[in-house]
C-alpha cells in the first residue's frame, strides 16, 4: 500500500508539472496576452446593465428594474475560411452578478483567419440528458431544474409597477430541451474578420509583418431583446418548458451584436 | 478541432485518473461488480463515464445514508428508501420529510435502476444522476439546495478524504456528490428471487401448483405493462383510479404538458411487491387483494385509460390470490438482507 502511495504522488506530480504551463500570463491592457478575449457586455438599451437600482424602459413603455441575469452559452465556434472551424468545447454561464463570467478566453491558431464567430445560448439535448456535469454545468449552480430535468438555459428576474404579482416581480426561467419547445438557440455569423499573424518579418518594408499578441472582441448583451414583443402587464411568469419559454428564447438569441475587435 | 497545451494535460490527468480507478478496482472491489443477469436487456446507465470503484460506491453509500443532506439535518435518502421493504418507505401511502411535512406521492421501490430510462412517478427526471437533485431541493422532502449540501460536506467530518478517494480531488463538487450516490444506487440489484431462480432452473427456484397457475394467469393478464424479467415496460399509463380531491394530481401531464398524459404514472416494476406496502403513486390500497380487486371492479373510464384496461379484467377470487400467490415469489431476500448496501456506522 505504501508502494502505491508512492507511486500515485509521483504520478500526480507528474500531471501536475505537466499540466502547468511553463511561464505566467502575459497581460496587455489587462488582456491575456497570446489569446483571443471576447467580453461579453450587458446593457438594457444603450445604458449599461445594472442590477436592482437602475431603471429601464423597455419597447411597450413599461419601466422595470433587473435583479438577476443569467445564461448559458456553448459549442463556441469560429469560422475560418478555407472550410476552416474552430471549435471550442468551452461551456460558459454569464452572470450578471459576477464581471469575472463576462470574459472567455481562446487559444487561436497563428496564421488562421478568423471571419465570424458562431456559438449557442443555451445548452443543447445531448448536454441535457447526459447527467451530472462540471464546472459552470454542475447543478450547483442553481440553472437546473430538479423536477424536470433540464438545464434553464437562461434567466431573467426583475420587477416593474405594471406586475400584477407578488411584489410586482417578474419571472423568466428559460428552458426546455425537447423539440418543438427546445430553448437553445444557435447564434449566427457574428462578423469577427482578423486575421491571427504569428511571426514579426519587418524585414520587407513594403509588406511588413506585425505579430499579434491578443485580440478582444467586445460583443453588446441587450437584455431589452427579451421584452420585444411582449407586455409585461400580460407576460411576467415564465418558469416552465413550453411555447411561450421557446418565444422568449427567439427573443433572447437576439441580444448579440458585436460592437469592437481590437488588436494589439 | 484544436489539440492545445490544456488539452494535453487534461489527457495525462485522464489517463492517471483511469490508471488510479483500475487499480483500486483491483485492490479491493470484488464485491461491487456490476452484474448484467442472463437473458435481461442492455441496461441504459452509461457506466463508462462513471466508473464503479469500491471508494465511489462506500462515499455514495454514506451519502445516502446521511440526514446531513436535508436543510435541518433530520432526513436522509433511506429515511424514504428502506432495504427491507425493496428500498421504499414501507407502510406508509405518503411519506414525511422535513418538519414533518407530507409529500404527495408513495415513495418509489429503487432497484434495477440501471434499466431505468426515466424516473420518478411522472418520469420528470431523465438520468440516474440528477435523480437525487428531486428529493434533496423538494420543499417536502428535504428542502435543501446541492449548493448548500456542497458547502455542508465541505465542513463534515471525514468526506474530504472520501471525495479524494473516489475522485481524485478533494474539492466537492456538485457533480462528485450525485455521481457517487449514483454509483451506490446502480448497485441495488435484484435478480435472485425464487422466480428468477425458477427462471434459470437453479435449485431453489421449486414453484408450487398455485404459483405456477398464478404465473400463468399473470402473463395472460397483467404481462403486457409488468413485462418479465423486469416487470415493467418502463412506459407511463392511467390503469383507471379515482384521482384523489385533495391531492390533485394528473402525474405525466405535469411534465409533458399534454391533455393526452393526464393520469398516467409509471408502470412501476413488481418485483419485491410484497414488502414494498402500500401500492399505487398515493399508497391509496394496502393489501394486493385491494389492488387486484381495482383491476377487475374498481376501473374508472376516461380517455387516457390504458388500452389493456378498456375491457374489463375477468378474474375469480381464487385467480386473483393465485396470482398474489405468485407475486410472492419476486421476494428477493438475497437483496433485502444485502450486507454492502446497509448503513455503515463508523
Amino acid at each position: 500500500m505504501v508502494k502505491f502511495c508512492g507511486s500515485l504522488l509521483i504520478a500526480f506530480s507528474l500531471t501536475v508539472f505537466i499540466g502547468t504551463p511553463c511561464h505566467a500570463q502575459a497581460k496587455i491592457d489587462g488582456y491575456d496576452s497570446g489569446k483571443i478575449t471576447i467580453i461579453f457586455e450587458p446593457v438594457f438599451k444603450d445604458k449599461p446593465l445594472m442590477l436592482h437600482d437602475q431603471y429601464y424602459v423597455d419597447d411597450n413603455n413599461d419601466t422595470l428594474y433587473i435583479d438577476a441575469f443569467r445564461f448559458y452559452m456553448t459549442n463556441f465556434q469560429f469560422d475560418c475560411g478555407h472550410y476552416q472551424k474552430e471549435i471550442h468545447a468551452t461551456r460558459h454561464l454569464f452572470d450578471a452578478s459576477d464581471t469575472a463570467t463576462y470574459t472567455i478566453t481562446f487559444d487561436p491558431t497563428p496564421g488562421w483567419e478568423y471571419r465570424e464567430l458562431n456559438f449557442t445560448a443555451g445548452v443543447d439535448s445531448v448536454i441535457n440528458t447526459s447527467g451530472a456535469n462540471e464546472g459552470d454545468l454542475d447543478p450547483v449552480k442553481g440553472m437546473y431544474w430538479t423536477w424536470n430535468s433540464g438545464y434553464i438555459m437562461a434567466k431573467l428576474e426583475g420587477r416593474s409597477a405594471v406586475c400584477k404579482t407578488l411584489h410586482h416581480e417578474f419571472e423568466f426561467h428559460i428552458g426546455g430541451y425537447k423539440s418543438p419547445y427546445n430553448t437553445d438557440r444557435k447564434v449566427y455569423n457574428l462578423p469577427t474578420s482578423f486575421l491571427w499573424e504569428e511571426k514579426s518579418d519587418l524585414s520587407n518594408i513594403h509588406f511588413p509583418q506585425i505579430q499579434t499578441h491578443a485580440v478582444i472582441i467586445r460583443i453588446k448583451t441587450d437584455v431589452s431583446a427579451w421584452f420585444r414583443g411582449i407586455s409585461l402587464a400580460k407576460t411576467n411568469n415564465i418558469v416552465i418548458p413550453g411555447k411561450e419559454a421557446a418565444m422568449m428564447a427567439d427573443n433572447y438569441a437576439k441580444m448579440f451584436s458585436i460592437v469592437e475587435i481590437k488588436r494589439y | 478541432m484544436k489539440v492545445g497545451y490544456w488539452k494535453y494535460s487534461m489527457f495525462c490527468c485522464l489517463v492517471i485518473l483511469i490508471a488510479i480507478g483500475s487499480v483500486s478496482f483491483d485492490n479491493k472491489t470484488d464485491d461491487i461488480r456490476f452484474v448484467i443477469p442472463k437473458d435481461w436487456p442492455k441496461p441504459v446507465y452509461n457506466f463508462s463515464k462513471n466508473k464503479l470503484t469500491q471508494a465511489g460506491f462506500e462515499l455514495g453509500r454514506k451519502l445516502f445514508y446521511d440526514p446531513i443532506l436535508s436543510r435541518d439535518g433530520t432526513i436522509s435518502c433511506a429515511s424514504c428508501h428502506a432495504q427491507w421493504s425493496g428500498f421504499t418507505h414501507g407502510d406508509h401511502g405518503l411519506s414525511h420529510g422535513i418538519e414533518g411535512r407530507k409529500g404527495k406521492r408513495n415513495s418509489l421501490t429503487l432497484f434495477n435502476l440501471a434499466w431505468n430510462k426515466s424516473f420518478m412517478w411522472d418520469g420528470g427526471v431523465n438520468h440516474l444522476e440528477v435523480q437525487p437533485l428531486a428529493p434533496i431541493t423538494n420543499n417536502a422532502e428535504m428542502g435543501n439546495t446541492l449548493e448548500q449540501v456542497v458547502k455542508t460536506l465541505d465542513t463534515a467530518k471525514g468526506y474530504r478524504a472520501r471525495f479524494y478517494e473516489a475522485f481524485g480531488d478533494s474539492t466537492i463538487t456538485g457533480q462528485h456528490v450525485l455521481k457517487a450516490i449514483a454509483q451506490f444506487l446502480v448497485m441495488f440489484e435484484s435478480f435472485n428471487s425464487r422466480y428468477d431462480k425458477y427462471v434459470r432452473k437453479e435449485p431453489g427456484g421449486e414453484m408450487t401448483e398455485k404459483e405456477l397457475s398464478g404465473l400463468r394467469l399473470f402473463r395472460q393478464n397483467c404481462e403486457s405493462c409488468h413485462k418479465e424479467p423486469l416487470f415493467t415496460n418502463y412506459e407511463f399509463e392511467n390503469i383507471g383510479l379515482a384521482p384523489d380531491d385533495s391531492l390533485k394530481d394528473y402525474g405525466r401531464m405535469t411534465i409533458t404538458g399534454d391533455p393526452g398524459d393526464s393520469l398516467k404514472f409509471r408502470v412501476p416494476s413488481l418485483r419485491n411487491i410484497m414488502v414494498s406496502y402500500p401500492y399505487m403513486h398515493d399508497g391509496r390500497f394496502n393489501t394486493l387483494l385491494q389492488v387486484m380487486d381495482h383491476y377487475t371492479d374498481g376501473i374508472i373510464a376516461g380517455p387516457t385509460l390504458a388500452n389493456e384496461l378498456k375491457t374489463p379484467m375477468i378474474l375469480t377470487l381464487q385467480d386473483k390470490q393465485d396470482i398474489i400467490v405468485f407475486l410472492k415469489t419476486l421476494t428477493d431476500k438475497e437483496f433485502l438482507i444485502d450486507s454492502r448496501l446497509r448503513e455503515v456506522r463508523e
